[in-house]
């Protein structure tokens, strides 16, 4: 049964939250691992659906939760020492929620009915709400409000957008059931204008949980404020999914072949949102903050690859995984900068090659990574966007792209540069630890790794994901 | 669409209006919770009463119980700990709220009116749509136009009334599959749970629920 995937964190937090806390980060990372395997049985295609009429293993799905489940076994394994040298007041909630978290993503990552993706992406907002205010901070709690009542109300929003697709269902007098794979075998015969109209509340719902720009406010907040573990499952796992949401929306519509107006929001959103991105970096004061920019530029980047079509939207997959992979990394080497220097000022770290080299390393790799340098995947899958976006002859929308990355990197590379290289006379509070850092390091390995070997398994599931919008290696 | 659907649209409207005018926050609960009542009522007296089966029975009963109740009582409960009894200057004027909800109306005609002239809806639940548009819009612009984090919890509470009469007037009942529709009651009720835990927090170290207050964090 494939929803095991979401029942074991469910029940395992549930016990976590009564155990004292070594249980509980036992518990963590075993969970994990139990999570991690059944994934994979999954990807053998080993165990399926046990409530075919609300779930389904979708190569997107399986993707994202793979994904998901890889980093989330690294983060817990940080998770662990991390909270042996902070002081989190209530230690059995965080790690109950970040178990419960895990397995509302699961859930998306599954969900086939449109209602229980709806339900399955509330479920994530509230769900890592309570890791957001673990610190109780003034601060802290401005971060989450924002981020419940905007991504709340957001969500909301794609439910309308839900019921309007069912509208145009039942305009078209079609009678399947309320599924992506059920609606999109007869998607010709829905009516075409309530269907636009619910793409649009879809994605402007899903699109607040992704961090597309005009709507990504919540997000530099929520992801500086959390915990560095929290921030990087935000970033590199909760994106992702609520990607999933947009890019099914999108496949309903370009099986109902009205591609062009949905792409065309996308590659708008995806543009619009690495402008933000690039504006925003550029005199940024937090690291913590500037890698939270750069998240919503990378989703702008998958939003775009999607968008553009063909090849690039093969490239688009592939940085979905690359990203995920680099920026957890980066995110939990910015927990030590935080832990080590105390503070999430750029202007109150510097000279971190010398005094932390081990978290130099991943942190400096992390940024080469993030920013496109061979031997990692983005550059791979930056370099197919392009080219796809040549392909179908978008030359004005890939100079804007090209633009946005230079700008980005400009403004991003500069503070990078301030604080591994800049003056530092005082002392570290916490030092670096390698339970700490192998993490980051066996994160952005993988990134290597998939960048020259892509395992067959991995290259025909993306292959499968997009062969329904018209994505292919081919162009 | 009875005599008595009618009626409790037109409540439900009431409703609306009222909640928009209401000066003290105890009021504004209370109205909510009427609200959650009617807009769970609503179902009933669309439908068929012998088509009813007996999971849409059970159905309607925890929805009351969520949305006229629980919700509410949580509400009630969080503002009681917070000790807020009013909001003293909202963004927008009472009386500028009320006015902005009759315009509400007055829109959610005109685009009723256009949609079911332009396309062949199932039913004629027009007035359905009116109220629900209202409502939604109302909900939106509750939001948006108080400053006490306590008072947004409430326009989102009626955002999502709104839009659950969206979806009651636009699907066939046909459609309806409990567990769905249970699942997003549950998280309307976690959710706004966790707001309400939220709240007590900031109360605790802002010594206010103003919204005002949160800007620290920007760029």
């Amino acid at each position: 049964m494939l929803e095991f995937t979401c029942l074991i964190p469910l029940f395992t937090g549930i016990i976590a939250m009564f155990l004292p806390v070594k249980f509980g980060r036992g518990i963590l990372v075993v969970t994990a691992l139990l999570h991690l395997q059944i994934t994979i049985m999954a990807w053998l295609g080993k165990i399926t659906p046990g409530l075919p009429q609300y779930f389904s293993a979708s190569p997107e799905g399986l993707l994202v939760l793979l994904v998901a489940s890889f980093i989330f076994l690294f983060i817990s394994i940080y998770a662990v020492s991390y909270m042996s040298v902070t002081e989190i007041t209530s230690e059995p909630i965080y790690i109950g929620c970040t178990l419960f978290f895990l397995s509302s993503m699961s859930m998306v990552a599954l969900a086939d009915h449109l209602i229980v993706l709806w339900i399955a992406i509330e479920a994530t907002t509230l769900m890592s709400a309570p890791l957001i205010f673990l610190h109780r901070s003034k601060s802290a709690l401005e971060a989450t409000w924002k981020y419940v009542m905007i991504c709340s109300v957001g969500i909301a929003l794609a439910l309308l957008g839900c019921f309007f697709i069912v509208l145009s269902m039942d305009i078209g007098n079609v009678q399947v059931p309320i599924t992506f794979s059920g609606l999109g075998a007869v998607a010709t015969q829905l009516d075409p204008m309530w269907l636009k109209a619910g793409f649009i509340f879809l994605v402007i719902g899903y699109g607040t949980k992704m961090g597309l720009a005009p709507m990504h406010t919540w997000l530099p907040d929520a992801h500086s404020e959390a915990p560095s573990p929290a921030s990087a499952l935000l970033s590199g796992a909760l994106l992702n999914c609520a990607f999933l949401g947009v890019y099914r929306s999108h496949r309903l519509l370009y099986q109902a072949g009205l591609g062009d107006f949905s792409s065309n929001i996308l590659i708008g959103l995806g543009l619009l949102s690495m402008l933000m991105a690039a504006i925003f970096i550029f005199n940024q004061t937090g690291y913590k903050r500037m890698l939270a920019y750069s998240s919503i530029e990378n989703m702008g980047i998958i939003a775009f690859g999607v968008g553009i079509g063909g090849l690039a939207t093969y490239g688009a997959m592939l940085h979905l995984i690359h990203h995920s992979l680099i920026k957890s990394s980066l995110f939990l080497s910015a927990g030590n900068v935080l832990l080590g220097y105390g503070s999430k000022l750029i202007s109150k770290t510097g000279n971190m090659a010398k005094v932390f080299p081990k978290t130099f390393t991943a942190f400096f790799a992390g940024f080469a990574g993030i920013s496109g340098f061979p031997p990692f995947g983005i550059f791979v899958s930056e370099l197919l966007i392009i080219m796809g976006a040549f392909q179908q002859g978008r030359t004005i929308e890939v100079s804007i792209f090209i633009l946005a990355l230079i700008l980005i990197f400009a403004g991003a590379s500069r503070l990078v540069m301030k604080m591994s290289f800049g003056k530092w006379d005082e002392e570290i509070l916490v030092d670096e630890n390698w339970t700490r850092v192998l993490p980051s390091y066996a994160l952005l390995l993988t990134s290597v790794i998939l960048c020259v070997w892509l395992p067959d398994s991995l290259y025909q599931t993306i292959l499968s994901a997009i062969a329904t919008i018209g994505g292919s290696v081919n162009g | 669409m009875s005599v008595f659907s009618d009626a409790l649209l037109a409540l439900t409207l009431l409703s609306v209006l009222m909640s928009l005018a209401a000066h003290r926050l105890v009021a504004l609960v209370k109205i909510m919770a009427f609200q959650g009542i009617v807009v769970s009522l609503i179902p009933l007296f669309l439908e068929n009463l012998h088509a009813m089966t007996m999971g849409s029975i059970l159905m309607l009963q925890v929805m009351i119980l969520i949305k006229g109740f629980f919700i509410p009582g949580f509400i009630y409960v969080a503002e009681r700990k917070i000790k807020i009894r009013r909001e003293i200057e909202p963004i927008v004027g009472y009386h500028a709220s009320l006015f902005a909800g009759l315009l509400f109306i007055l829109i959610s005609v005109f685009i009723a009116d256009r949609i079911y002239a332009s396309q062949s809806l199932p039913g004629e639940h027009v007035l359905l749509m009116i109220t629900a548009i209202t409502t939604l819009a109302s909900g939106l612009f509750l939001l948006m136009s108080r400053h006490k984090a306590i008072t947004q919890v409430i326009g989102y509470l009626m955002m999502e009334n709104g839009i659950y009469l969206f979806g009651t007037a636009l699907a066939k009942q046909t459609h309806t599959q409990y567990l769905v529709e249970f699942g997003v009651l549950l998280d309307l009720l976690v959710g706004i749970m966790i707001m309400g835990i939220v709240l007590n927090n900031i109360n605790s170290s802002f010594d206010d629920v103003d919204t005002a207050l949160l800007g620290q964090l920007k760029d």
